[in-house]
């Protein structure tokens, strides 16, 4: 089973790096993957140039995980109940070894403060229940950024949270990656949050990514139908005329064993014969933005055949 | 034993020591024990084992007489100010046997409960945790031994038995009674492992050890305590009853015994009521405190039936 | 897309008489009370969304008036007239009938709401007589029916739940609340659970089907920018309380209590420039113990010791809704000062 496919990106120091799609699309896959939750069975994880997708060797695995930590979706569940927060905090300190042995309490307290916790040592000595689902986020990140990593994979860090509260979390990432220069993978399905926190944007359906760019470029000029969809069915209250939705109704393509094709050819608006025979490739249809669809961004090989098609 | 069934695969748990630790009770008592003493069905539960285990470590001071002493002239004798729980047929003075008895029902119930707890604690939340051979293997073991009827196996095991002591009976007792504990133990683990706090402690580096020992096992506090009572009755029964048929060790003084002899002399033939009715009450009280804990146990643990209680 | 806003009703009931009315509605869980003396009126054939963040008394105020409040929880106070008819007052005959035929109820989890063993179609034939007597063969033809306008394939009707698609599935759920044609419908989080391209397709059918059979509904979500597409008034919950009502149009250009304006400032825009948001600090208080006076004044941006006279208020008398506008009620007090 291939949940996710051939997927290719990359991630930079200091800036966020949104990953979209809908449930089944393959990007909580893909966030997993990075934090080395499952095996990927084929292709590299490049961490500064050097390949770790085979590290399985404890010492090499404690190595990848002090660069690359991973924030989860459910706050209530991704602290363990029967723990303090400090303990959340210490044991990462710890096993990394990250300080010194009577620095501990006073780097958790620090760590706390990172997160906006204030006073400190009051949220250090409270067990997760006894906290907000928002301030267990912020628990959850301090523990990520506990071993000072390179990299954080946000896997849908507001989606379980109360709407008033969404917004601290996203303005804390964006602190975030201007102060400590990390490198965010944010996981969701909000657009509009994808917009607000994020530079890149990749767009995945069915397992593959769809299209790639600039935030801004992507989400104002969506090249992807699928994209054009999405952003479609999102509800914004600024726009007050809406046109109706083009999409076909269909399932989207299994992720498992898919036929060849465009996977979003059943819902396709667009679709032309090709796109059932084909699997579209990423083309760079504009500068800074590629997409996988035969008819938004053919390859120039297409090109060349669309225009003979034409002349004729 | 359908009635060890329904709890597995029950996660609504609240750990003991949390639910305590937020109590607004700033007692000196432990947690967990005023917590279970607020229940009352666990107060009557202590309340009962407690007076068992009160008057087990006293009983030396306050038996009569050694209680193998015989006095066949004091034969028979129905229960008096001299003797409380009246005689046996060779003289000896029952209340000493049921006081002295107790010691013994009680440290075979608890060490066997003990030894059948550890196994089924580690045998169960590894297996859960681990998954794959290790899982298979311990689940073919726990089939095994949860088919094979306890009953029946101990009487073939302790008729072969040359020497039927104490440290045996524990033995036999506590390896074939950890089974079905495995069996609700490793339920539990299974559904805990998958909530997202096992995956972060696999994301901050932590190892298979810690994880199981460290993170589950503490989750599982009560269900576990709850396993151990629960062991503790089914070996203080399965004991009495061995005992009963003349499969115990004759040398030491027991409830079980004293019901063996009250039965091989045919006492109620002769109209002799007491050598059954007090062992059998005392072992009734015990059995019937350990339930009520169990029951006191299961719903401190389990904030469902807490609710339903205080709707009532 | 949705073009019900002020459009009078189809000619089978006069347009805009009330149907449900929640006077002075309190519900309790034991001591706490989650829904705390409301008043909300819904029409005929209106659309009304009620928005607030979890755990302030939204899903309580639906299961009240679906009286399935499960112990601890229990009317402490109020009423709420269906129809003119006190639901509080029913017999337990009496409710049976009541729900479903007048009101119904489309859950959020269509998975728990649908029996995983059961074929759909069963599952609406046995709805349907437990109601009334229709024999199988024509509850069965009605069921097909009703998938279809909810865009299924009635040969889906021999489905088990675990065949359909969640989409599907909660297409199943609205059709099943339409089988006996409710004057009532109530939607808690009904596409929440759901990716937001299904999400439009569905409250798109809802809205078309709600056009042609002209049913109310009540509709229940955190998602406040859904509301403004979708429904022609929108109240605002918080701990609790109603602390603003209005027309959708209205609230969205003229919002005036500081919850509302907050929770308008924690969805960044899709389009537009972006600015950074604020959100709203804080969290939602602990109904055991509700702060004194306006129960948002903690997180409330204009409630500062400075201003010495509306800082007492804010701090000690709980502000009641007053009308600013026809149709528009604040409960604030800086809004009832400045007006």
């Amino acid at each position: 089973m291939h949940a996710a496919d051939d997927v290719t990106f990359v991630l930079r120091p200091g800036t966020i790096t949104a990953l979209v799609g809908e449930s089944g699309s393959g990007k909580s896959t893909v966030a997993r993957l990075l934090a080395r939750l499952y095996q990927p069975t084929a292709g590299q994880v490049l961490f500064d140039g050097v390949d770790v997708a085979g590290a399985r060797r404890r010492r090499d695995l404690l190595r990848y995980r002090s660069q690359v930590q991973m924030i989860f979706q459910d706050p209530f569940g991704s602290l363990n109940p029967v723990k303090t927060i400090r303990h959340h905090l210490a044991r990462p300190l710890r096993i990394h070894g990250r300080v010194e042995r009577g620095g501990v309490e006073a780097r958790v307290q620090e760590l706390l403060e990172t997160v906006g916790l204030v006073p400190a040592e009051k949220y250090a000595a409270k067990f997760p229940h006894e906290l907000s689902g928002g301030q267990r986020q912020r628990v959850a990140i301090a523990r990520a950024l506990a071993v000072e990593p390179a990299v954080l994979v946000a896997d849908e860090p507001t989606s379980m949270l109360d709407v008033s509260i969404r917004v601290g979390i996203l303005n804390l990432m964006l602190d975030l990656k201007e102060r400590e220069r990390l490198a965010f993978l944010y996981v969701t399905h909000d657009l509009a949050s994808a917009r607000y926190v994020a530079d890149t944007v990749l767009v995945m359906y069915a397992g593959q990514i769809v299209e790639q760019g600039a935030a801004e470029q992507v989400l104002q000029r969506p090249l992807h139908p699928y994209t054009q969809l999405l952003l479609a069915s999102v509800p914004d209250p600024a726009v007050t005329e809406r046109a109706p939705i083009t999409a076909r109704k269909g399932l989207a393509a299994a992720a498992v064993d898919p036929p060849p094709g465009c996977r979003f050819v059943e819902r396709c608006p667009l679709r032309i014969p090709v796109c059932s025979e084909r699997t579209p490739e990423l083309v760079e249809a504009s500068p800074g933005q590629s997409a996988r669809c035969h008819v938004t961004a053919p390859s120039p090989a297409r090109r060349e055949d669309l225009h003979v098609e034409h002349v004729q | 034993m359908s009635q060890l069934q329904p709890t597995v695969g029950d996660v609504e748990i609240v750990p003991l020591s949390v639910a305590a630790a937020s109590g607004p009770s700033r007692r000196r008592l432990p947690g967990w024990l005023s917590l279970l003493l607020a229940n009352p069905k666990s107060r009557v539960g202590l309340g009962l084992v407690g007076f068992m285990v009160i008057v087990a470590l006293i009983s030396p001071l306050i038996s009569v007489s050694h209680p193998t002493d015989f006095n066949l002239l004091a034969a028979r004798q129905a229960p008096s100010w001299h003797h409380l729980f009246g005689t046996t047929d060779q003289g000896s003075d029952i209340f000493s046997q049921v006081v002295l008895g107790a010691r013994r029902s009680l440290i075979l119930g608890a060490a066997s409960a003990l030894l059948a707890t550890v196994l089924a604690t580690v045998l169960g939340i590894l297996a859960a945790y681990s998954g794959g051979i290790i899982d298979e293997v311990v689940n073919f073991l726990t089939n095994v031994f949860l088919v094979i009827p306890t009953i029946p196996l101990l009487i073939v095991i302790s008729s072969y038995l040359k020497a039927r002591g104490m440290t045996t009976m524990i033995l036999v007792l506590g390896l074939t009674l950890w089974s079905f504990e495995a069996r609700i133990l490793r339920g539990q683990a299974l559904s805990l492992k998958n909530r997202d706090f096992v995956q972060a402690a696999k994301v901050a580096g932590e190892s298979t050890w810690r994880i199981v020992f460290g993170e589950l096992m503490p989750n599982m506090i009560s269900r576990i305590a709850a396993a151990f009572v629960l062991v503790f009755y089914v070996a203080l029964l399965v004991d009495a009853g061995l005992e009963f048929l003349g499969l115990g060790d004759n040398t030491h003084v027991s409830w079980g015994m004293t019901l063996y002899w009250a039965q091989t002399n045919s006492a109620v033939l002769q109209g002799e009521w007491w050598p059954f009715f007090f062992p059998g009450l005392a072992l009734v009280l015990t059995v019937v405190g350990l339930v009520f804990l169990l029951a006191g146990i299961d719903e401190v643990s389990n904030p469902r039936l807490r609710n339903l209680r205080r709707s009532k | 897309m949705i073009s019900v806003v002020g459009e009078p009703e189809p000619v089978t009931r006069p347009a805009r008489e009330t149907l449900l009315e929640l006077r002075g509605l309190s519900v309790a869980y034991g001591d706490v009370r989650a829904v705390d003396n409301i008043d909300l009126t819904i029409s005929a054939g209106e659309i009304l969304g009620l928005a607030g963040e979890s755990g302030c008394g939204k899903t309580t105020v639906a299961n009240a008036v679906m009286q399935i409040l499960r112990p601890p929880a229990h009317i402490a106070g109020g009423s709420i007239l269906f129809r003119g008819e006190d639901l509080t007052a029913l017999s337990a005959e009496g409710l049976r009938k009541h729900r479903w035929r007048n009101v119904s109820m489309v859950f959020q989890s269509a998975m728990s709401a649908l029996n995983p063993v059961m074929r759909v179609g069963n599952q609406f034939v046995d709805m349907m007589r437990a109601h009334e007597r229709i024999d199988k063969r024509r509850a069965l033809a009605r069921t097909g029916e009703l998938l279809e306008i909810v865009g299924i394939d009635p040969r889906r009707i021999r489905a088990y739940p675990h065949e359909l698609s969640g989409g599907m599935r909660q297409r199943v759920i609205i059709a099943m609340a339409l089988a006996l044609r409710p004057e009532l419908v109530i939607m808690d989080e009904p596409t929440t659970a759901l990716d937001v391209v299904v999400q439009r397709e569905i409250l798109q059918q809802v809205s078309d089907l709600q056009a042609e059979l002209g049913f109310a509904v009540l509709f229940i979500t955190h998602d406040l920018s859904l509301l403004f597409e979708f429904a022609e008034r929108i109240a605002i919950m918080y701990a609790g309380e109603i602390v603003e009502e209005a027309p959708g149009g209205r609230l969205h250009r003229n919002a005036r209590h500081p919850y509302t304006l907050g929770l308008m400032r924690s969805f960044p825009p899709l389009t537009g420039p972006i600015v950074r948001m604020t959100g709203i600090p804080g969290s939602p208080p602990d109904l055991a113990a509700p702060p004194a006076g306006c129960r948002f004044h903690p997180r409330c941006p204009h409630c500062a010791a400075g201003d010495t006279e509306l800082f007492a208020l804010q701090t000690a008398v709980r502000p009641t809704l007053e009308e600013i506008a026809p149709g528009h009620q604040v409960a604030c007090h800086l809004v009832e000062r400045d007006g």
